[in-house]
């Protein structure tokens, strides 16, 4: 039964690992290769050893740009997750329990789809959305539901608050997925462990800590990677809705903009690639060290 | 596991019960008006946005640009969505975006299957490697790969064809795919291949004729997952492409720039270009969760 295997095993596979070989494994080759040259883009290409690196090592923005995306990877993660996780236990057991099914609160299944609706718009509508919502005038959504006598707020435009803007539309894009997400793990929970807990007069509070968060762990460190992927990319919202494209002077700048304009923009594909290789190593260190953690349940599931 | 006769009060109930079998978790009441009332909040929180874009899309111009914001259209209006499928590229946009997703999706769910039949239904060697690759691949950053790609695709006459950007959708959403094929594919018992292929099937018709039909959810589930994905896409769409050979969220963004204050028409095409998610999201709403997590959860 084994003979005549491997045919198989090639046909299926030739076609997915001729795609990864050339689109991302070369593709990323010549990443570091361009990482290496002044090229603008066109023309001539010449190589400049670690220049680059050099360069933006020196580079404000750069750091900037750092600084922002570790903003986004600490605060996108927490907060999301901890939001998506009260839902799901509401949405789930927050109902009680009743013929030994434990219950999520009336109209769960509404909640659902409701927050899950975010996840369906595409980042480009998302963002006109929130441009709109974010208006820095009396005609933007909340700035109209202020009182008539405050001075509008600027919201994207205002160096101190742009990047929290941001963070805001993150979020609530991204709940709702994790709410299904977590929802699914809760699913798995017997219910046998909640109605003991109950029986032995455990309030809803306790349920979540002794309980859920526990038994979700797992789950909860998947969701972490995901997030502080995004957490690390950011770019689309951030090119759509920020003032002059990761501005004002620089309040929202992160590395995915600066990989961005520095290749179409400002025509430094050299070192547009440079910050490439640095948002790579980033991601890839940040996804090992959490990964480490997971990886038994990652990897074999 | 506690001992009760069958009909027995059960055990430190705290009032009369209202419904039979009811255990009321916790603080009972209070808390169960409390989480509602949080959900409620929250919910409006979630869909208030939403819901403006629907006020403006159906509001005439001087009502949207209004100095005190109306909660509803005082003369509800079709003018943006007219205006919107009239505009230039609105049609052709959405039908490249069609194209593009639809190619994207089928050859995703063609070469994903048969990788996932090779990863779940084989042990060979470097199959731990390749599912590591698969996983992988879902967290480098795709941006760095934008230059790379452009240069990739210009040299092979790609740049500005639908083609370039199906293919490059298509490597896209295959990691997810495989990744969830996989996992149905695991799902189906060794028994039943086993079964037929002592019945004299050959291998062939036993991926044919008994996993493929067994993974149906899970193509129908991936399938949705990546025409969504596909369909919402620009970055790539935008940067490879000139507008004439663009998708529609591509073309919401290029109408945002130029016709700054148009929210209405904008609005609207907002809204019709979300219409084909939506519809997808609700009928497979009810399988949602084991479609969209089976890639992330155990199991």
């Amino acid at each position: 039964m084994r003979h005549g295997k491997y045919p198989f095993i090639i046909g299926f596979l030739v076609v997915p690992v001729a795609l990864y070989a050339t689109f991302v494994v070369a593709a990323y080759l010549q990443t570091f290769q361009l990482s290496l040259t002044s090229w603008s883009g066109l023309g001539k290409i010449d190589y400049i050893g670690f220049d680059n690196f050099v360069k933006l090592w020196h580079d404000e923005t750069f750091w900037k740009s750092i600084k922002h995306n570790l903003f986004l990877l600490i605060l996108l993660p927490i907060i999301t997750i901890v939001i998506a996780l009260v839902f799901a236990f509401l949405l789930n057991v927050g109902g009680g329990h009743r013929g030994g099914q434990s219950r999520g609160v009336w109209g769960s299944k509404i909640y659902r789809i409701i927050f899950f609706f975010p996840q369906l718009l595409a980042l480009a509508i998302v963002a006109v959305i929130f441009g709109r919502v974010f208006g820095p005038d009396k005609s933007g959504m909340l700035n109209g539901l202020f009182p008539a006598s405050w001075k509008p707020w600027l919201f994207l435009a205002d160096e101190r608050y742009a990047m929290a803007c941001i963070l805001i539309v993150l979020i609530w894009q991204a709940v709702g997925f994790y709410v299904v997400l977590f929802s699914a793990g809760m699913g798995s929970i017997s219910d046998d462990i909640y109605e003991a807990a109950a029986l032995d007069g455990a309030t809803r509070v306790t349920l979540f800590f002794r309980i859920t968060v526990p038994l979700l762990w797992s789950t909860i460190q998947v969701a972490w990677v995901y997030l502080g992927i995004a957490a690390f990319d950011a770019f689309a919202l951030v090119n759509i809705m920020s003032v002059d494209r990761g501005g004002p002077n620089g309040a929202t700048s992160v590395l995915s903009l600066m990989i961005y304009r520095n290749a179409f923009d400002f025509s430094q594909a050299g070192y547009a690639c440079a910050l490439g290789v640095v948002l790579f190593f980033l991601t890839l260190t940040f996804a090992a060290l959490t990964l480490r953690v997971t990886r038994r349940d990652s990897v074999e599931a | 596991m506690v001992a009760t006769t069958p009909g027995a009060p059960p055990v430190r109930r705290r009032r009369a019960p209202r419904d039979e079998g009811t255990v009321t978790v916790g603080r009972s009441r209070t808390g169960t008006v409390v989480a509602n009332v949080i959900g409620v909040i929250f919910s409006v929180l979630m869909l208030f946005p939403v819901y403006w874009v629907l006020n403006t899309a159906f509001k005439p111009a001087d009502e949207v640009l209004a100095l005190t914001p109306t909660f509803w259209p005082k003369h509800p209006t079709f003018a943006n969505f007219t205006s919107a499928f009239n505009a230039p590229l609105f049609l052709q946009d959405m039908l490249n975006g069609l194209i593009v997703t639809l190619l994207a999706v089928a050859g995703a769910l063609v070469v994903g299957f048969l990788a996932a039949l090779a990863i779940a239904r084989f042990n060979f060697y470097g199959r731990k490697a390749i599912i590591l690759v698969v996983l992988g691949v879902q967290l480098v950053p795709f941006l760095a790969l934008l230059i790379p790609l452009f240069l990739m695709l210009q040299t092979a006459s790609l740049t500005n064809s639908l083609i370039g950007v199906s293919i490059t959708y298509l490597v896209l959403i295959l990691p997810y795919t495989v990744w969830t094929l996989r996992g149905f594919i695991s799902g189906i018992p060794r028994e039943l291949d086993e079964a037929a292929l002592i019945d004299g099937c050959t291998r062939a018709q036993v991926f044919w004729r008994i996993i493929l039909p067994l993974t149906g959810p899970g193509l129908v589930a991936t399938s949705v997952y990546g025409f969504i994905q596909a369909w919402n896409e620009f970055i790539i769409i935008n940067t490879l492409n000139s507008p004439a050979k663009q998708n529609l969220m591509a073309w919401l963004l290029q109408n945002q720039t130029t016709r700054g204050t148009a929210w209405g028409p904008l609005m609207a095409g907002a809204i019709i270009t979300s219409i084909p998610v939506v519809v997808f999201f609700l009928i497979i709403q009810r399988n949602i969760a084991t479609g969209l997590t089976a890639g992330a959860v155990k199991g």
